[in-house]
This record gives C-alpha cells, sequence and structure tokens, in this order.
C-alpha cells in the first residue's frame, strides 16, 4: 500500500467540480484509492462519497492506495490534488 | 414504495427509476452546459434546467446524501438507489451561501417535491452567474441506459429522467 497526505490549500474545498474530476482522475487505477478526511472516508472513486466528506480548506486528507498499479495511483493522485486543491 | 415494487419493478427488467423536475424552467441536454465538468459528464449524466422560479424541490423520494452548507448544491440517493446531484447555477461555490436559503439537511428523508432550497435567480444572474441548473446522476454506471426528456419547459415534478438497470 501506498500513501500520502494533502492538505487542502483551495478556499472552496472539495466542493463538486474537484470532486468529480478527483473521481475521474483515481477511476484511471486499477487500485482500491481511499481517501480519509476529518468528516470520514470514502471510495475515491464513487463521486458521491467524496462530495460527502465536505472536505474544506486547510483540512488534511490522507489518500491510501492499494493495488497492482498503487505507485502510479499514488503519484497520479499527488499530482492531481497539488495542481487542483 | 411497496415491496412488491422494490422486488419485481425497480431491480428487474421492469419499469425504470423516474426521475422529476426538481425546478421550473426549461430542460435542456446536460451537454449545453458551458462548464466542461458537466458538458462533458464528468460528473455523469443527466440534464440542465434553466430556472425560471428559485425554488428546488425533491425530484423524487429520497435521503438527503449531502446539503452544501452554501446551499448552492445538494446531493441525493433516491429510495431506488440513483445518487442525484441537483448544482443550482455554475461556479456558484464562490457565493458562499449568499442568495441561497437550506430548507433540508443531511440525512433528511424527502417525499417527491418536498421544498429542499430557495434561491434569488435574478440576483444570482446579477451577481455574474449563470442560473443554469444541472441535474446528474453520480452513479451513471450502475445503470444500462438513462432516457433524459429535454426541449420540454417543466414544472416542478415533470419527468426529466428514467433510469434503467
Amino acid at each position: 500500500m501506498k500513501a500520502f497526505t494533502f492538505v487542502i490549500q483551495d478556499p472552496q474545498g472539495l466542493h463538486a467540480r474537484p470532486a468529480g474530476m478527483l473521481a475521474k482522475t483515481a477511476a484511471g487505477y486499477q487500485s482500491t484509492i481511499t481517501i480519509k478526511a476529518p468528516g470520514g472516508e470514502a471510495d475515491a472513486k464513487r463521486l458521491m462519497a467524496i462530495m460527502r466528506l465536505a472536505a474544506k480548506a486547510g483540512m488534511e486528507l490522507t489518500v491510501s492506495c492499494d493495488g497492482p498499479d498503487e505507485d502510479a495511483a499514488a503519484a497520479g493522485m499527488e499530482a492531481f490534488l497539488k495542481e487542483n486543491l | 414504495m411497496g415491496l412488491f415494487q422494490k422486488l419485481f419493478g425497480q431491480d428487474g427488467k421492469g419499469s425504470a427509476i423516474q426521475v422529476f423536475a426538481p425546478v421550473a424552467g426549461q430542460v435542456v441536454p446536460i451537454t449545453q452546459v458551458s462548464d466542461p465538468t458537466f458538458g462533458e459528464e464528468i460528473l455523469g449524466k443527466g440534464v440542465a434546467i434553466k430556472p425560471t422560479e428559485g425554488k428546488v424541490f425533491a425530484p423524487c423520494d429520497a435521503t438527503v446524501d449531502l446539503m452544501f452548507d452554501t446551499g448552492h448544491a445538494i446531493s441525493l440517493v433516491s429510495d431506488s438507489g440513483a445518487e442525484i446531484l441537483i448544482h443550482v447555477g455554475l461556479d456558484t461555490v464562490a457565493l458562499k451561501g449568499q442568495h441561497y436559503t437550506i430548507h433540508a439537511h443531511n440525512g433528511d428523508k424527502v417525499k417527491k417535491g418536498d421544498l429542499l432550497i430557495e434561491f434569488d435567480p435574478e440576483s444570482i444572474a446579477a451577481a455574474g452567474y449563470d442560473t443554469i441548473t444541472p441535474v446528474v446522476i453520480c452513479n451513471s454506471g450502475d445503470f444500462a441506459a438513462i432516457q433524459t426528456h429535454t426541449g420540454q419547459t417543466a414544472a416542478p415534478g415533470d419527468l426529466i429522467l428514467e433510469l434503467t438497470k
């Protein structure tokens, strides 16, 4: 398993658009990708679950990737978060 | 929903899951939404409504999954398993709740037609935002077919989407 943490910088937090893009990015990997936030835990491939985290600016996310492409998944997810959130 | 319907209607090959207009206005294809997150169906398949009234009603019997604290969007899980996102206007997260009044909360069980959100379309437009309201099925991949009813001017409660497993 590969995991990393990321603190949300975007003042608008993880709202609908970034949640949708995040789910789409996650869907590109075979690995199981889980996002942990103060508000709970979500399957990164499920849009509604990500939105339900209601993650705001300043909150720390822990992203865990588990599967055959976990290295690529973790790198891809981290790049996505840095660029978009 | 009756048990018989639950067992044989929604989950089998039988009747489609119906989603109704949450807001009054012209129903257009989602691809006409200028925001690519919606227009390219990244959030899911669906339709968009150009609102003529500032009231959002429950599109079917459902549970409120997440009322955004800004009131600009709400996600619901229908009793039949459809995950529905109603996003009132584009980029309206930036309004931080201004011009929106919340009438439902996370976890609320709602019936088709219950008031969820009130908003002020004139003020939102005057602030420079498009009030077009996408209604999308976040778990579109769980359905074999999603039929849209566009081209109509809908009243709240008119049929806009039919989902088949």
